[in-house]
Order: structure tokens, then C-alpha cells, then sequence
């Protein structure tokens, strides 16, 4: 007999997750990922100013604001016909890669690492280190008082298998601390060019408001080797450790093995070439990406809206009550098929094409450290490899880019708003594929629909009951305690869902 | 550090019942929470609303103290959905023993869908009761955010959830617990760890008719703008990234009430204006709520400019 398990709140993500499972012989069976916030942006934008439009789909998400502001302006620059200036587009993926670095190491260091790492293992600390000192000190303090939960928010948790080595588990507690610190330097490293981080101002259609100057160029570059330092002799070899002592989550958590990206950070003014490029892997082939492709199912979704509609002609209209209904999200398929968005597309995309071999080297060389085969991508610990190889290229890629800024030469081309127009802004947030629709009717937003990464990965069943790629990455994974499902949010917390971006 | 006395607390106390409309019943209470919360690192239950965690990643960005020091000398952060270890069924128990133990501080981000319940839930409950119940047992509340002080973008025209900040909610719901407004979208950690700070070990800072601390939100963004100069001599940037006064694309620096233009964002660094981009007012009670009051003034050029052609 399948026993069900409901593990709600799914925390250490962003956001508003339930997930239930059922689970028979100590192994998921059946899964339904259900998305529980709603706040209807799309609704709110209908009737007001385009330009408002870049400041509000911000809002969207906190962590990944930059994201949405760029497919914002990607899909205004197309709707009134203007391409930013070289020194427009270069601070644009500056910005934008200064927020990937952010979130990759929050996601691994703060959300995802303390379902492996034992921090408990603190207490064991024999060294000099006076944070890691002090930090034992306080746990100890916390444990001898009498206060209702000790050591919050870091204890209680779910019981089971932590990482056992003490020595790996007090780095990777070093590292926490540290990596606090990277991803505060890299918003401090965004803001030279972005104003302020969270929600972005600068980010306008035609360009940057902020002005290119050797000085900043200097900041930017600063803080950027400190980043490129973490990443190279901390973050990476951090994921290999987990890796090693966890190697069987390279077999847990495939899920739909299709998977999608648009293409992110533009490396020409016309837009046509992207760093990291766009493609869809099906069944392992590789194909062109058409967003003519794209269409929501919300047979399962709380929307009384059309199913199956194109994200330009989509509607938005809440129906909490909706009977065979269980999530916030809609259900986004490409040509039909159940796929995954990510780092791990984005990796896997570029890898297949083999345009770059910096992506060829990096791969290659984890997989061999690690005694893995290019299939092993196709996992849990292959989400969080590719999230933290990704982190590299970008932050190498950064380094390149300011070389290449003008100082005192224009980040901003003007433009005029067309009385109607429509656009489509198509980019890749740290979570993955990321797509706005603008439709301006009289000098007003007519309709705007967001297609967000988590919405692809945490999706429910679409019409035809195929369950979305969290959904079928749960199913296999091994429960050895069904009081403590902790291997079914190892699973969960690799695709770095964000429910706030997934419902808007 | 200067010792708070106890009668101090009692002025406090007295000064925030009447700024929050509470009758004077309830001074003593305040005062125990005050006491309580200056006694040590104070339990702090955090609830995500209708949010974007926005304000939880701000809160991360706080340099001075950093969180680790802030988690660990000032606060004792029970549930908090992004950071908690816990998850599922053992952080609904952290959640739901500390709410019964009360003597904690109940911090709030985000807006609460009044008007439709389904779209906001924890833990198999909605938040629109859940918060209920948290605010109950909490000793003071703060409002962190402007969706949570006044309903933010979820509130905004057109919005289908019926979105309403937690102080409305709570009046509503009759209610009667201080409310400190940290607004801003999101609000800068200075704000929210200066407040926090200055409650634990002082009191309550002095607030304004909103609730929101005078020592934060005191003063016009206008008048210490960099570009106040340009104000002056009517030298007005007529498009985005140009020299000049931000006023005449929609600048809002002259209307909205906080300190950004002297204490800039991520330690120093920038902040909206000072980029070249018009203040949109995120820490006014109305930002973004009207279709008819746009953050720019870049469309009507483009309409001015079809007139004319």
C-alpha cells in the first residue's frame, strides 16, 4: 500500500511550493507539485503605461528581478524597433550576469547545501578560525539554554544521511559564511551599473540609463576577481565534494530528459548570437528553438482561461475553486512535450552544439574528476554541476565584456512608443527559459503574458495527464523514511524552483 | 550603550499606542515586549505573503552587521520560508510551537490576498488566517515591504486577489497589535535591521502617522538629491541617461518620504537617481496602484511627438 506523504512547505526555495507524494517499497510512485501563491501581474499590467512595464514584471521575483527586466526590454526594443548601443547591451549582460553569479551561490550554499552537508558537524570544530569559532560557540550557547528550538533557522531538520567527513562538512559551513558575503558582492558588483539590487532601475528599453566610466569599469572588475576566486577555488570544488560522497544522485531525479533553452546574453548588437545559445533536446536530438512552439495547458491549473493557448494570445483569469485543479501554475509544453528549463539545458544545449569549447572543457573536466559520463548530467547532481559550472563561464564571460565597454560613449538609444505595437522578449534566467509578450494598443499594455522557468519545471499534469519535470524527476527516488522525506527535496531543491516567478 | 529605563519603555509605549490607535490599555504590554526583546536575542517568526522575497534578499545584503551577526546576536530566526533547514511537516512545527509560546516578534513580507484566501498558502492553511493567528501571539508586528505596508504591486488596480498590507488586515480583522511600517520595494536592510536593532535595544524608534520611523523616513529624496542643483537652475534631462534633473521623465524623488539619496543602496554603491533613473516612489502608500499615474513620462513625448507630426 502507497503511503502519502505531503511535504508543504517545501522551504529553502523561493516561494510558495507544496509537494505531495506517494510512496510504496521506499520509492516514489506518484507526484503532484503544486504552486500555492497567486497575485495576478498580468491582470495589473492590462491598461497601463509600457514603460511600467519593465519596473513591475521586476517585481515578479526578488531574486531573479534582472531577469525579468531584461525580457521586458528585449520584448519593448522589439515592439518599437530600436537596438540598444554596444555599450547598452555589453552593461545589460553585465547586469544580468552579475545576478546569475548571485543566485547560483545562494542556491547552492544557503538553499540546497544543508540537505547534504551535516552543520551540526560545527560542534566537532578543533581549528582557529574565529568565525568558525564563534559560530560554535553560539550553537553550543544555544543547545545548553533553554530556548524552544535551538540554533534556528539552521536546526531542526529532517533526519538521515549528511555528508560524514567533518572536515568537508566544516568547509562547506565555512563556506555558507563566506558565500553570504559573494553573493552580497556580486548585488554590490550589479549596482555599480544597475542603481540599486533588488529591482533594477536602470534597465530601460533602447538600453542602460547609467553611464559607462572608466571608474566603474575598475569597480566592477574588482569585486568580479574576488567572485571568479570563490567560484574557481570554492564553489566548484565544493560541488565535487558533495558529489563524491552523495555519487548516487547522479542516478536519482531525471526526470523528462527533454530539455529547452532560449539563448541568453546577446554577443551581437542585432541580438541573432548568444553566449550561451538556445536549442531544444528531445528524445537527445537537437533541434532549432521556435517560440511559435510554446502553448499553456490549465486543465490542472486554477485559471478558468482557454487551455492550450500561445503565450501571445494568452489569458490569465483565476478560478480558485476549480474542480481537478491543484496549482497556482500553468502548464507550459513545447510542441506537446513535457521539458526541463535550467543550467542544465542551457550546459547540456551548448554542449551538444559544441560551438564552445570552454563549455566542453569545463564538462569534461568535472565529469572525469567525478568518474561520470555525460549521462550522469541527467540527474540531481548534474542540475547542480551545470548550475555551478555555468557560474564560472558567466563570471569569465563578465571579465571579457568590460574589457570591451567605451567609456563616456552611449549605453542608451532613444526611441518613440508606436500608438500599437508587439513584441516578444525572450531571455534565460538563472532558473532557466524566460519569456515576456507585450502588446501595446493605443499607447497602453493590451495584454502581457509571462512564461516564466519554474512554471516549465514545476508545472502539473497538462491536458493530456502528462505529469511536468519535477513531477517525474520525483518518481523513483528511493524514501528511506517516510517521516523524513529528505531525498524526494533533494530532488526538488536541484531544479532551484522559484514559485513567486512561476505563478506572477 | 545607554541603559533604557523602565519608564522610558513606558513613554514609548504610550507614544506608540497613540500612533498605532490603541488605547492606553494597552501600554503595558508594550512595554513587557519591549522588555523582553531588549532582554536578548528575541525569537522572530517571518511570514512570506503575496511576496517576491525581495525583501528577504535585501535583508541579505545588510553589510553592517552582516546576517550571520544578525541571526545570531540580535535575533532568533524560528521559521523564515527561505532560510529555515527545516522543511514539511517539521517546519510547520517549529512554526506552530513558537506561535504557542508567543514572546516573539511577527515580521510579515508581502500582502495579504483578502479577497481571495485560495491565493496564499502554508502548510495546508491559508495565510489570511494564519497570520491571524501569528499576530495574536506575536508581541509587535512589522510590516516589511511596501506590499506588506500598504498592499504594494498585488494591491494595485485591476488586481484580481483583492491584495491588502498586513496593518489594513489586521485593523480589519479587529486586531490591535503595534505595527512598525518598513516600506520600499523592496526595503533597504539599512531600514529593516536599523529598525529591528533599534527595538530590541532601545524601543521603538520614533514613527510617523503611517508607522514608518522618522529617522528613515523623514525626509524628501528630493532634498538631498544629487541633482537637486540642476532642480534649481530648471536644467532638465529631456530623455533617460541624460545630465540633469530627473523631475520633467516622471521623477517622484519630490514626493516620496525616505533616505536613499543620502544613505544609497548595496553599502554605498548607487541607488535609482543617481544612476540616471527616475524615482518611481516605492516607499509611498500608493506606488504603483493607479493605471493613470505612470512611472515615466516618456509615452507622452512619444504621443506629443505623433501630434505634432
Amino acid at each position: 500500500m502507497a503511503v502519502k506523504v505531503n511535504i508543504d512547505p517545501i522551504t529553502r526555495i523561493e516561494g510558495h511550493l507544496a509537494v505531495s507524494i506517494e510512496v510504496e517499497d521506499q520509492k516514489i510512485i506518484n507526484a503532484h507539485s503544486k504552486g500555492e501563491m497567486f497575485r495576478g501581474f498580468e491582470a495589473i499590467l492590462r491598461g497601463r503605461d509600457p514603460l511600467d512595464a519593465q519596473q513591475i514584471t521586476q517585481r515578479i521575483c526578488g531574486v531573479c528581478p534582472v531577469s525579468h527586466g531584461i525580457a521586458s526590454i528585449l520584448a519593448q526594443d522589439e515592439a518599437y524597433g530600436i537596438t540598444p548601443p554596444e555599450n547598452g547591451r555589453l552593461v545589460r549582460n553585465l547586469i544580468l550576469g552579475a545576478n546569475y553569479i548571485q543566485s547560483h551561490i545562494i542556491h547552492f550554499y544557503h538553499l540546497s547545501a544543508l540537505d547534504f552537508v551535516d552543520i551540526a558537524a560545527i560542534t566537532q570544530y578543533q581549528g582557529k578560525d574565529p568565525g568558525l569559532m564563534e559560530l560554535k560557540a553560539w550553537v553550543e550557547n544555544q543547545i545548553a539554554s533553554k530556548v524552544l528550538y535551538p540554533a534556528a533557522p539552521f536546526l531542526p531538520r529532517y533526519e538521515g544521511r549528511y555528508v560524514e567527513d567533518t572536515e568537508l562538512n566544516i568547509l562547506a559551513i565555512r563556506h555558507y559564511l563566506d558565500g553570504l558575503e559573494m553573493r552580497a558582492l556580486s548585488q554590490k558588483m550589479a549596482a555599480v551599473f544597475a542603481g540599486k539590487l533588488p529591482h533594477v532601475p536602470t534597465l530601460v528599453p533602447g538600453g542602460v540609463t547609467e553611464k559607462v566610466t572608466a571608474h566603474k569599469i575598475a569597480a566592477y572588475g574588482s569585486m568580479l576577481k574576488k567572485l571568479q576566486q570563490f567560484i574557481d577555488h570554492k564553489y566548484l570544488p565544493d560541488v565535487a565534494g558533495v558529489a563524491a560522497a552523495f555519487p548516487e544522485y547522479f542516478k536519482i531525479g531525471k526526470g523528462c530528459g527533454n530539455y529547452l533553452a532560449y539563448g541568453v546574453f546577446p554577443e551581437s548588437d542585432d541580438g541573432s548570437k548568444n553566449y550561451l545559445p538556445g536549442g531544444v533536446l528531445i528524445d537527445g536530438k537537437l533541434t532549432d528553438f521556435s517560440k511559435e512552439k510554446i502553448a499553456e495547458d490549465v486543465k490542472h491549473s486554477f485559471y478558468k482561461s482557454d487551455s492550450g493557448l500561445k503565450p501571445a494570445d494568452g489569458s490569465t483569469e483565476p478560478n480558485p475553486g476549480k474542480s481537478g485543479a491543484y496549482s497556482w501554475l500553468k502548464a507550459p509544453r513545447y510542441d506537446g512535450k513535457v521539458v526541463e528549463v535550467g543550467p542544465l539545458s542551457r550546459i547540456l544545449v551548448s554542449y551538444v552544439k559544441g560551438d564552445n569549447p570552454d563549455v566542453k572543457k569545463l564538462v569534461d573536466g568535472l565529469l572525469a574528476k567525478l568518474n561520470a559520463t555525460p549521462e550522469h548530467l541527467f540527474s540531481t547532481l548534474g542540475r547542480h554541476a551545470a548550475r555551478a559550472i555555468e557560474c564560472k563561464l558567466v563570471a569569465d564571460r563578465c571579465s571579457e565584456w568590460i574589457t570591451r565597454l567605451t567609456p563616456d560613449k552611449p549605453a542608451f538609444r532613444d526611441f518613440k512608443i508606436p500608438k500599437d505595437a508587439a513584441g516578444a522578449g525572450l531571455t534565460e534566467a538563472p532558473r532557466g527559459a524566460l519569456g515576456h509578450w507585450i502588446e501595446v494598443k493605443d499607447h497602453k499594455i493590451e495584454n502581457y503574458q509571462c512564461v516564466v522557468p519554474t512554471t516549465w519545471n514545476c508545472s502539473p499534469r497538462d491536458d493530456q495527464a502528462n505529469p511536468g519535470p519535477v513531477e517525474q524527476a520525483l518518481v523513483g527516488t528511493p524514501i528511506s523514511d517516510t517521516k523524513n522525506p529528505i531525498e524526494a527535496t533533494r530532488v526538488v531543491r536541484s531544479f532551484d524552483p522559484c514559485i513567486a516567478c512561476a505563478v506572477h | 550603550m545607554p541603559e533604557l529605563t523602565r519608564r522610558k519603555f513606558l513613554l514609548l509605549s504610550a507614544k506608540l499606542a497613540a500612533l498605532t490607535g490603541l488605547g492606553s490599555t494597552a501600554i503595558p504590554k508594550i512595554a513587557e515586549a519591549l522588555d523582553q526583546l531588549a532582554a536578548g536575542a528575541a525569537p522572530v517568526i517571518w511570514l512570506q505573503g503575496q511576496s517576491c522575497s525581495g525583501c528577504s534578499v535585501s535583508l541579505l545584503n545588510s553589510d553592517q552587521p552582516d546576517p550571520v551577526t544578525i541571526l545570531t546576536s540580535y535575533i532568533s530566526l524560528r521559521f523564515h520560508s527561505t532560510l529555515s533547514t527545516a522543511t514539511g511537516d517539521v517546519s510547520m512545527k517549529v512554526l506552530n510551537d513558537s506561535i504557542d509560546k508567543g514572546d516573539y516578534f511577527l515580521a510579515v513580507e508581502g500582502s495579504i490576498p483578502a479577497g481571495m484566501p485560495e491565493a496564499c498558502v502554508i502548510g495546508n492553511e491559508k495565510l489570511t488566517e494564519q497570520v491571524i493567528r501569528a499576530a495574536k501571539n506575536a508581541k509587535a508586528v512589522l510590516a516589511v515591504g511596501t506590499c506588506a505596508t500598504s498592499g504594494g504591486i498585488p494591491a494595485a488596480e485591476n488586481n484580481p486577489t483583492g491584495a491588502v498590507g498586513v496593518t489594513e488586515y489586521l485593523k480589519k480583522q479587529g486586531i490591535s497589535k503595534p505595527v512598525i511600517s518598513i516600506p520600499g520595494c523592496p526595503a533597504h536592510p539599512d531600514w529593516l535591521v536599523g529598525t529591528l536593532v533599534h527595538v530590541l535595544k532601545f524601543g521603538i524608534p520614533e514613527l510617523d502617522a503611517m508607522g514608518r520611523p522618522k529617522m528613515f523616513f523623514g525626509r524628501l529624496i528630493h532634498d538631498q538629491c544629487q541633482r537637486f542643483a540642476d532642480y534649481e537652475r530648471e536644467n532638465f534631462a529631456k530623455t533617460f541617461s541624460e545630465d540633469g534633473c530627473l523631475f520633467k521623465l516622471g521623477c517622484l524623488g519630490p514626493i516620496t518620504y525616505s533616505d536613499c539619496s543620502s544613505r544609497l543602496w548595496n553599502s554605498g554603491t548607487n541607488y535609482c537617481i543617481k544612476a540616471g533613473a527616475p524615482c518611481i516612489g516605492c516607499t509611498s502608500p500608493d506606488f504603483a496602484s493607479k493605471q493613470s499615474f505612470p512611472f515615466y513620462r516618456k509615452s507622452e513625448q512619444s504621443k506629443d511627438r505623433e501630434a505634432k507630426a
